[in-house]
């Protein structure tokens, strides 16, 4: 019986191996040119992939420089981008609660006020207040909540205007693979603009460093719950997701294969191919002690520091010998020297290149990338473990490969597409409210907020869930309507005066899908218009009317494989 | 009429404390390897409700924040199976939770097989009816995969833009616009058939809204597994003909202050749970509920006040066709040498048997084998 399972893998096949089904026929129509520049349609497909949305400047862009030098501004592109800091500056976000009490006989007045994003870079120590419960401290849980909140809603702008598109991408990648549940409680929201910032930073940086500042990340010590490890036993969370999830993937557990360390390949030699229970066990103990200066009582009378940054507590740690992937860790050596140990092991083993290179292949081009190139991958990462630019190398090697010349097969998955849409309109995303946060989760995505600590899936199957299929259908109808006034739009400006109604109608949809520009065009003038007016001038028509017109174009080529499929 | 018997699955993701959740309570091992905080007394405010029947001379209690489960064992709906879970051996909760939905293990796991084991009793007993598989959410677990599957919170969010005027272009357009052959046309055509037989039933075109569930009962307020078992409970009575619902209940990695927590988490499910049982009324008789996890917590609890990844767990099984008020299966004690690893409870029941007793007896399914290949239950005897 051919399952319908079996039958979208035929299919995927038949697409890599370019059979007819193609969701950007090679011939698109040419009514496309006006909004992507003068770019084809294998141009469009490689900013897609590595943009929140091609759109008709960095179509430009990539127009001028080539395809080697657009990836090189976009690989060395600094953190700091002007354009978007002053966005940001100017943004403001609701923030609403009644009055309210607790059971210390706190009182706080209702509030309802537009703000800036304050705490976005805010000192640590300024937000450790928020998390501070008792006389004198209290407030409306959104208050200690707005750090967190204030991210999210930064994250929609950043992933449509900032220049740095794939810093943003990869950032978004690092979120989901190191990911923190942002909501968890006050310890995640207070934390959570600081390790925004952490990953975004070293999103095309060196592995291991990234590494270090996530392990030492208070936002991600809390989520796992690190903070709380003081031997004897350890809390163990954190220590069996570095190695499941950030570095050697649950590929290399080993747990059911052999019960004794030394049966383990590689073990006996200083280095195992893969893990067991008993490495989890060790790599615990190692990071005993990891904890937060949030003010925490630490021992009779000794209390950490009120930092609100990674706090190192000695008493805490297990100091005697351990056994880590076959190697001996001798006891009581200095501060922090175990866990960094781990750490550089982690970071510079074969085991974690690969899956780490396949995740960001997964990500950057294909649900199942080429074997082979996650093997070329890997060995440039393995060769760049010193290099400050390793990840911008193993992206660059990605990018540049044979293999990225695929047919489009990765679906865009709902924070992508409002991205998308929004850019393709150039929107000027404004997010005075995140509802489109809770519309976006009612799709299964949770921006920053994911709980489990796996991250977003990122394979097609986790995506097509009826109900999240109609949240996209939502997403497209609301996502260029006002009033989630997420974003100010303008679309009635005409590309000259001659311009017809039907030639209107398809540069809007062209943005999106220029395969289906003309029949989308042809449809909404049957719609909302009477099909008779499409060949007359659009400037007949009233600004507003004109604005909808174009919305629901772009709405209907939301919905089309060729937006959808990257 | 009767209806076909539906089976629905509660996943408590994060890995449950089944020793919280129906604890030896006077087990000196228990008594010794925990605080107060993460055990269940037999004293004072906080004791929990002890299980009429004695299971190897230990005082088996419900944890005080499970009083509804209590209820639901004496009123003789519900069963338990303790020291339950996957014959191998992984604390991970990914590769666990992927083993167990799986359900294929050793030399029965054909290689690049990726279905499920609803997944597969969908192709053994093939259920007609317009909605026969329900995953309450926004993703379809990995016990699906091999069958089509609803997924959706409510039933509601079925509905194409109900209400809004570009809805029938809009469905046109899905319908005809992902192409013969694509990977979303076949999800697509799936929403369009589901949002068509949904929207007719639960939305006249007159009314701004669809029409709300109504429940019988009321359910907990301002709890998070009210909401999804209301769908379950509103799916059965719409007769959409669903046969299998999964839910998920998330939370339960309890690694520090378990105490508190847990409690919480226990109530909330534990009410949620006897509303929709009540709310079912005489359907009570063609459901049976299965709530599992993907592993319990360890014996010894850590210096965070919490408890790390273990092995056994407990299951419960909810319905008036598996003879309740039991605990079933062995206990294997919490002696250093019954442990598994020295650390954890020890699975002495593959998970597999108490599912596959649901299968053939409450789902009148033939034979579980197509279900769990190269597995053979033994009967724990819930049914006949």
């Amino acid at each position: 019986m051919l399952t319908r399972r079996m039958l979208h893998i035929r299919v995927l096949a038949a697409l890599a191996a370019g059979a007819s089904w193609s969701p950007r026929a090679a011939g698109a129509a040419t009514s496309g040119a006006a909004t992507s520049g003068a770019i084809g349609p294998a141009e469009r497909l490689w900013l897609d992939r590595l943009t929140y949305g091609a759109t008709a400047t960095e179509a430009a862009r990539l127009s001028d420089l080539g395809r080697a030098a657009w990836l090189e501004r976009q690989l060395s592109h600094p953190v700091s981008d002007p354009g978007l800091e002053e966005r940001l500056a100017a943004a403001r976000l609701r923030i609403s609660y009644g009055a309210g009490s607790d059971e210390y006989g706190n009182r706080w007045r209702a509030t309802d006020e537009l703000r800036p994003l304050s705490w976005l870079k805010a000192d640590p120590a300024d937000l450790v207040p928020l998390q501070d419960w008792g006389p004198g401290k209290g407030m409306d849980y959104s208050e200690r909540s707005r750090p967190a909140q204030e991210v999210i809603a930064a994250s929609l702008i950043r992933a449509v205007h900032a220049e740095g598109q794939l810093r943003e991408v990869m950032t978004q990648f690092w979120h989901d693979h190191f990911n923190v549940d942002s909501g968890k409680d006050e310890t995640t929201t207070t934390t959570f603009p600081a390790y925004d910032a952490t990953l975004r930073a070293h999103a095309l940086g060196n592995f291991r460093v990234l590494l270090g500042d996530v392990a030492r990340s208070p936002a991600m010590l809390y989520y796992l719950n690190n903070a709380d490890s003081i031997a004897s036993p350890a809390n163990e969370n954190y220590a069996r997701e570095l190695l499941e999830l950030h570095t050697l993937g649950a590929g290399n557990y080993l747990n059911d294969r052999y019960s004794d360390w030394r049966a383990v390949p590689g073990a006996q030699d200083g280095l195992a191919e893969g893990y067991l229970d008993l490495d989890v066990y060790e790599v615990a103990r190692a990071f005993t002690g990891w904890s937060v200066g949030d003010g925490r009582w630490l021992v009779e009378g000794e209390q950490a520091p009120r930092t609100g940054v990674f706090h190192y507590v000695a008493r805490w740690h297990d100091p005697y010998q351990k056994r880590i992937l076959g190697r001996e860790f001798p006891p009581n050596r200095g501060p922090l020297a175990d866990g960094e140990e781990v750490l550089d092991i982690l970071a510079r083993h074969p085991g974690t290149a690969r899956f780490v290179c396949e995740k960001i292949a997964r990500r950057l081009l294909a649900d199942d990338p080429d074997p082979a190139l996650v093997a070329r991958l890997a060995q440039v990462f393995l060769a760049a473990t010193e290099a400050p630019d390793q990840i911008a190398q193993v992206v660059r090697a990605l990018v540049l490969s044979p293999e990225f010349d695929a047919p489009p097969t990765k679906l865009r998955r709902p924070f992508e597409v409002l991205a998308a849409i929004l850019r393709a309109a150039r929107a000027e995303v404004v997010s005075p409210e995140i509802v489109w946060h809770w519309e976006l989760a009612r799709a299964g995505w949770r921006q920053h907020e994911y709980g489990p600590p796996t991250g977003h899936p990122d394979r097609l199957a986790a995506w097509t869930g009826a109900s999240s299929l109609n949240r996209l259908v939502d997403l497209a109808l609301y996502a260029l309507e006002d009033w989630w006034g997420t974003a100010r739009l303008d679309l009635s400006p005409l590309a000259g005066p001659d311009e017809t109604l039907r030639a209107f109608l398809a540069r809007h949809a062209a943005g999106l899908s220029a395969a289906a520009a003309d029949g989308i065009a042809a449809e909404i003038g049957g719609i909302y218009l009477g099909a008779e007016g499409l060949d007359g001038p659009a400037q007949a028509l009233p600004d507003k009317k004109r604005h909808d017109a174009a919305r629901m174009a772009m709405a209907f080529a939301a919905l089309t494989p060729e937006f959808l499929f990257r | 009429m009767a209806r076909d018997p539906i089976l629905v699955v509660v996943f408590l993701r994060g890995g449950a404390d089944g020793l919280a959740l129906v604890a030896p309570s006077s087990d000196p091992d228990y008594l010794a390897a925990r605080p107060e905080a993460l055990r269940v007394l037999r004293k004072g405010d906080g004791a929990g409700r002890v299980l009429r029947q004695e299971v190897a001379d230990v005082d088996f209690r419900f944890h005080p924040a499970a009083a509804a489960f209590a209820d639901l064992f004496d009123a003789g709906d519900l069963s338990l199976i303790h020291a339950a879970g996957l014959p191998e051996a992984t604390r991970s909760h990914f590769d666990a939770e992927a083993r167990i939905e799986r359900g294929l293990f050793g030399a029965a796991a054909p290689p690049g097989d990726p279905s499920g084991w609803i997944g597969r009793w969908v192709q053994a007993a093939a259920p007609g009816g317009p909605m026969p598989v329900l995953a309450v959410g926004a993703m379809r677990p990995a016990s699906l995969l091999g069958a089509d599957a609803a997924v959706a919170a409510t039933l509601d969010d079925l509905i194409l833009g109900p209400g809004h005027w570009l809805a029938p272009a809009l469905r046109a357009r899905l319908q005809a616009g992902f192409g013969e052959h694509g990977p979303l046309a076949r999800p697509m055509s799936d929403l369009v058939g589901l949002s068509d037989m949904i929207g007719s039933r639960l939305w006249s075109g007159a009314d701004a809204d669809p029409r709300p569930y109504a429940p019988a009962v009321d359910y907990p307020e301002g709890n998070p597994v009210s909401r999804p078992l209301m769908t379950v409970a509103q799916t059965i009575k719409e007769d959409l003909g669903l046969r299998v619902a999964t839910v998920d209940v998330p939370g339960w990695d309890t690694h520090v202050a378990q105490a508190d927590t847990f409690a919480r988490l226990t109530r909330q499910l534990s009410q949620a749970l006897m509303a929709f049982w009540r709310d079912l009324g005489p359907l009570q008789q063609d459901v049976s509920l299965v709530v599992m996890s993907e592993f319990g917590r360890r014996l010894r609890s850590n210096t965070g006040a919490g408890t790390d990844h273990g092995r056994g767990n407990v299951m419960l099984v909810l319905g008036p066709q598996a003879k309740g008020e039991r605990m079933l299966g062995r206990w294997p004690g919490l002696a250093n040498e019954a442990l598994e690893d020295g650390a954890d409870l020890a699975v002495v029941t593959d998970y597999r048997a108490v599912l596959a007793e649901i299968l053939t007896g409450h789902m009148r399914l033939a034979d579980a084998a197509p279900v769990f290949p190269g597995f053979t239950p033994e009967p724990l005897g819930f049914w006949g």
